[in-house]
């Protein structure tokens, strides 16, 4: 990478940075394959 | 918004960690700065390429008959032009704008995922390059509608797994960058930014962000279904399977919707904060603003099927997607009156972003009152399919969007570059731009209401002269397009030297205006304190 990167070095605010991306990452895989398992289910109604 | 009061504690940085040379630089970029001018570079040059497909659409129906070129060629172009402009152009463009402008804005020293950043950005090349290479496979592009929609779009031939592929990875880069977006403002504000003081821009990014992440995996998994549906033997929307082609359409504008506000919502903020800056005066109601947006934002997902209201459905869920179409209108209203209030006894001056966004209050309301009209039911079923609805959309993403991306780079260019651009280049531009948008796309409201349809290459005689008026409009255009080009090449190679407010005697408000012009390579690495 890069040796101008800004790095962040407050754990917390890491974490913090960490746990929100990975948390939005989750909704959006669970959307895209929320909406398919969903059309799965209603086929078999 | 806020008042800031930040010395800059940055310029000492840019003594050191001076960025990479060479190809190095982009290719590994992790800097805002950097990752924000290759989307903008990367933006311009799709808005180039879905512009000449336009020029293509618009010469063949300027006169009735097949002149140029045949109907399938025809269709590929509409369908790319489409995808090409909004996935392409319009929201890598955005997605530019907040990555310069959002640490900026809220004193962060970048984003808070730099290397996702890089990768988000450099997805899009080859998604680019793999959308435009179908140009060259078997059967040629796309060519049914950038919709989608089954059973038509299964009949693409090879090029079909390469536009599937080439749309999962827009998504996947609007999706990062989304996650940054809302990661940044959520962690990375200076102290004592709170959201309530932090600008309208970076407010409207937040909620569009919210939105990409909302959508973006529903239109993935739509195509995904496509995708399967086309090799292997499943019928999501296969009607002789079991399946069913509207739930395609359903799902395909439950993306579909919130995509156009997420086209227009960061151009609001855009707007929101060049009006005040031009008219001297703070943004009317900047709390009202917000509850706007965010109401718009949640409309947005409750509104989709007034794309299908010929399609056929219950009396009831026409009333219920009719009325709650029309009530977008009451937080639009609010923005349209707020930004009116802000200009009301101010002390205006017209320089080009002032120029674009007063432009974009005009034009983008006749848009919105064109929605108005097609959201009325009975109304709709004759509108439907036809050039009204072009013109509809193309006053809302051309005079809309586009002149609202335009505005904040007229607005921005010389904090980047730290030149004043040639702003009497830069006001034909804004006048050529105004002008041909109108001659371009209003002929199509009277094209549309005689009963015009959208999508053919050949028509019936009676809509030869509007026709030619509207395509001489978009060549004109086009071709005024070039000066945009002209004017970012010459700020960026020099010019005189822009000071950190840039816009003399205006006191723009935000931290941005804090910094020096050009902002140093690496700025607010010592938060600012926001009183």
């Amino acid at each position: 990478m890069s040796a101008s990167y800004t790095s962040v070095k407050d754990a917390s605010l890491r974490r913090r940075v960490r746990n929100g991306a990975l948390g939005l990452g989750c909704v959006a895989v669970a959307l895209y394959f929320g909406f398919m398992a969903l059309l799965v289910f209603r086929s078999h109604h | 918004m806020a008042n800031a009061h930040a010395s800059d504690t940055a310029h000492h940085d840019d003594h050191h960690d001076q960025p990479a040379t060479g190809i190095k630089r982009w290719l590994f970029a992790t800097n805002h700065k950097d990752i924000g001018t290759m989307y903008l570079v990367f933006s311009l040059i799709m808005f180039f390429i879905g512009g000449a497909m336009a020029m293509v659409i618009r010469a063949e129906l300027f006169q009735p008959g097949l002149q140029l070129v045949d109907p399938v060629f025809f269709n590929q172009m509409t369908t790319n032009h489409a995808l090409i402009m909004i996935f392409g152009a319009v929201m890598p463009a955005f997605v530019g704008l907040a990555n310069w402008m959002i640490p900026l804005q809220i004193g962060a020293p970048d984003m808070a995922l730099p290397r996702m950043n890089n990768f988000s950005f450099w997805i899009l090349p080859f998604a680019f390059t793999l959308l435009l290479s179908t140009l060259f496979v078997p059967g040629g592009m796309a060519a049914g509608g950038w919709t989608l929609y089954p059973p038509l779009s299964l009949q693409t031939g090879d090029s079909f797994p390469m536009l599937i592929f080439a749309i999962h990875m827009m998504g996947a880069s609007s999706i990062m960058g989304a996650i940054n977006v809302i990661v940044t403002i959520m962690n990375m504000r200076a102290p004592g930014m709170t959201l309530l003081k932090m600008p309208l821009f970076a407010w409207s990014w937040l909620i569009t962000a919210y939105l990409l992440i909302a959508v973006m995996p529903v239109l993935a998994g739509a195509v995904t279904m496509l995708l399967t549906d086309h090799f292997f033997k499943t019928s999501f929307f296969n009607a002789a399977g079991g399946g069913d082609p509207v739930m395609f359409e359903h799902i395909f504008w439950f993306f579909g919707h919130p995509e156009v506000y997420i086209m227009v919502l960061p151009a609001f903020g855009i707007i929101s904060e060049i009006l005040p800056t031009f008219s001297r005066k703070p943004l009317f109601g900047a709390t009202s603003m917000i509850y706007a947006i965010a109401s718009i934002a949640f409309l947005s997902f409750i509104v989709w099927g007034h794309h299908m209201f010929a399609d056929g459905m219950p009396v009831a869920a026409q009333l219920f997607y009719m009325m709650a179409t029309m009530l977008i209108a009451v937080p639009t209203g609010v923005k349209v009156f707020n930004w009116t209030a802000t200009m009301w006894r101010g002390s205006l001056s017209f320089e080009p972003p002032m120029l674009f966004a007063i432009a974009f209050l005009f034009l983008f309301s006749i848009g919105g009152f064109s929605g108005l009209m097609l959201a009325i039911v009975p109304a709709d079923f004759q509108y439907n399919q036809t050039y009204f609805v072009v013109a509809h959309f193309h006053y809302v993403l051309v005079p809309g969007a586009i002149f609202g991306i335009m505005a904040g780079v007229y607005y921005w260019l010389p904090k980047w570059t730290g030149h004043m651009y040639n702003q009497t280049l830069a006001k034909w531009h804004f006048w050529l731009s105004a002008i041909f948008v109108n001659v371009l796309f209003f002929p199509q409201h009277f094209l549309g209401l005689a009963g015009m349809p959208r999508r053919i290459p050949d028509y019936a005689v009676q809509f030869t002269d509007w026709n030619m008026v509207s395509s001489i409009g978009g060549f004109a255009f086009g071709l005024s397009q070039i000066l945009f080009a002209v004017v970012i090449v010459q700020c960026v190679r020099g010019g005189k030297q822009a000071t950190a407010e840039v816009w003399e005697g205006t006191h723009p408000t935000g931290l941005e205006w804090t910094l020096p012009s050009p902002p140093p390579y690496h700025s607010f690495t010592t938060a600012p304190e926001i009183r």
